[in-house]
């Protein structure tokens, strides 16, 4: 099944959409009620670092089957200014925005993969897993 | 004295338009006007003056013909002034000085419009009659050659014109406001702060938080304890839409104002799944003291405050009778 929805980031009620869809098709793909409040919790976290800091940008959802492990795979992308050094913003505490800085590290901790390319002007992308178990 | 008022409110009209001496030379050149529009309105001055109160009267029978102009004509105040305003208008637009004291009399009509909600469409129709009037009566004058009368007419059209820029300008900037001030209220009613009981304060938050809203909301329930002296804040997060490290932030700066100001806070509505994913993401909630729905917060509240909750059964000696 390649069902995939994809949602358009630009102000904060796409970070609402985002989510929702986001729990839906956790639900469909038969995550638990927690898992796909942490599901939507880690989309909030990349779209609403769109809106904060490239202003626009896109959301791609889908259902991964791959040889029997199921899962959902999260795309976020936008051609905002990069991130001049990701291992920086990739750290606890670390904030721009005098946040609390626990958006990307975060995510990453709550997924199972997660990538995050990124250089100054070129944008950033970010892809992240989770598998069902 | 009202004069006094209204000159007042015209001036401070005048400069939040930024109609000052340069932007009131750069309408007349929008316009076309020069020098030489003045012996040519000059030589309209009598006729325009002497027949004053017909244009006026011309211009409000058109009003009073259109619904849409109601407002206007059906107080008998604002009426009176607008045509008494109306008639110092044409007697000022023949006179050949055009400068901020002109603006500041056409503002004043201009307030005066707004106020009684005219639209500039309806306005310009009424201002149209005005004009095709002073254009025929100008045309009819036997002493003149036809091409100095349209000569005379198009230099005092381009004073017209002049006045309608203002006149619209003063209509869209006042409605401009009305939005801006209907905001501001929609705000304030979005988040609005509760007083339960003495010292203790309900503030339910709905919706989408962003920055520019928790500042509002902090600032309004900080103004909210001083003014009660309260001692508990339940924050009733039920009707939010998302909670993420940037709203938890948001959440976690007004409940340490709130405590800096001497008050205890309480958060309720936080299920324990979206607790725990926050958690798991690595937000610090331990500082705050979260219960989870608003009847336990309330509960909770009025302990802090020493109140005693009872159920009906269990109520310590006989209910008071009669009330
Ligand atoms: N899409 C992006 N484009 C450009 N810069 C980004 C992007 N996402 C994150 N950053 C940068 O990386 C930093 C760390 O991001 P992270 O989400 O971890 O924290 P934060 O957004 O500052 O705070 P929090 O998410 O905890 O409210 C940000 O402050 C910002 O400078
Ligand atoms: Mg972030």
């Amino acid at each position: 099944m390649s069902a995939e929805v994809s949602v358009s980031i630009e102000r904060d009620a796409d970070i609402v959409t985002a989510r929702h869809e986001g729990r839906q098709l956790a639900a469909a793909a038969g995550f638990s009620s927690a898992d796909q409040t942490i599901i939507a919790l880690a989309i909030s976290e990349i779209t609403r670092n769109i809106v904060s800091y490239a202003q626009c940008g896109k959301l791609t959802l889908s259902r991964m089957d791959e040889g029997g492990r199921r899962g959902i795979l999260i795309v976020a992308q936008d051609d905002g200014p990069g991130i001049p050094d990701i291992d920086l913003a990739m750290r606890d505490g670390y904030s721009t925005a005098g946040s609390l800085g626990v958006g990307l590290p975060g995510a990453r901790r709550v997924m199972d993969e997660f990538e995050l390319v990124s250089a100054p002007g070129k944008g950033t992308t970010v892809t992240m897993k989770k598998w069902l178990r | 004295m009202a004069d006094g008022i209204q000159q007042a409110a015209s001036k401070a009209l005048l400069r939040e338009m930024g109609l000052d001496e340069a932007n009131i030379e750069r309408r007349k050149k929008i316009v076309g006007f020069e020098a030489s529009d003045l012996p040519r309105i000059a030589a309209i001055r009598d006729l325009v003056t002497q027949h004053a109160d017909d244009y006026v009267t011309t211009f409000f029978n058109h009003l009073s013909g259109l619904d849409d102009a109601r407002p206007l004509i059906a107080s008998r105040a604002i009426a009176e002034r607008a045509r008494q305003l109306k008639r110092e208008h044409l007697v000022a637009m023949v006179q050949g000085e055009y400068g901020m004291k002109y603006v500041e009399q056409r503002i004043e009509l201009g307030i005066l419009y707004a106020k009684a909600g005219l639209d500039a469409r309806v306005f310009l129709g009424a201002f149209h009659q005005l004009l095709k009037h002073i254009g025929s009566a100008v045309m009819k004058q036997l002493d003149r050659k036809p091409v100095d009368g349209f000569e005379s007419f198009m230099s005092l059209k381009k004073i017209a014109f002049f006045d309608i820029g203002l006149i619209v300008d003063i209509l869209v900037f006042e409605r401009e406001r009305t939005i801006r001030q209907q905001q501001e209220s929609i705000r304030e009613l979005s988040t609005p702060v509760l007083q339960i009981r003495e010292r203790l304060l309900l503030l339910p938050i709905i919706g989408v938080i962003d920055t520019q809203r928790a500042r509002l909301i902090t600032e309004s329930l900080l103004r909210s304890i001083r003014a009660n002296r309260a001692k508990v804040v339940v924050m009733d997060i039920t009707g939010v839409a998302t909670i993420d490290s940037k709203v938890s932030n948001h959440l976690l700066q007004t409940v340490t104002a709130a405590r800096l100001m001497g008050a205890h806070v309480i958060v309720t509505g936080l299920s324990a799944e979206v607790a725990q994913s926050l958690v798991a993401l690595g937000i610090e909630l331990s500082k705050l003291n979260t219960v989870g729905d608003l009847q336990g917060g309330l509960e909770d509240a009025e302990r802090i405050l020493g109140y005693r909750v009872l159920t009906a059964e269990a109520g310590a000696g006989p209910a008071p009778e009669g009330t």
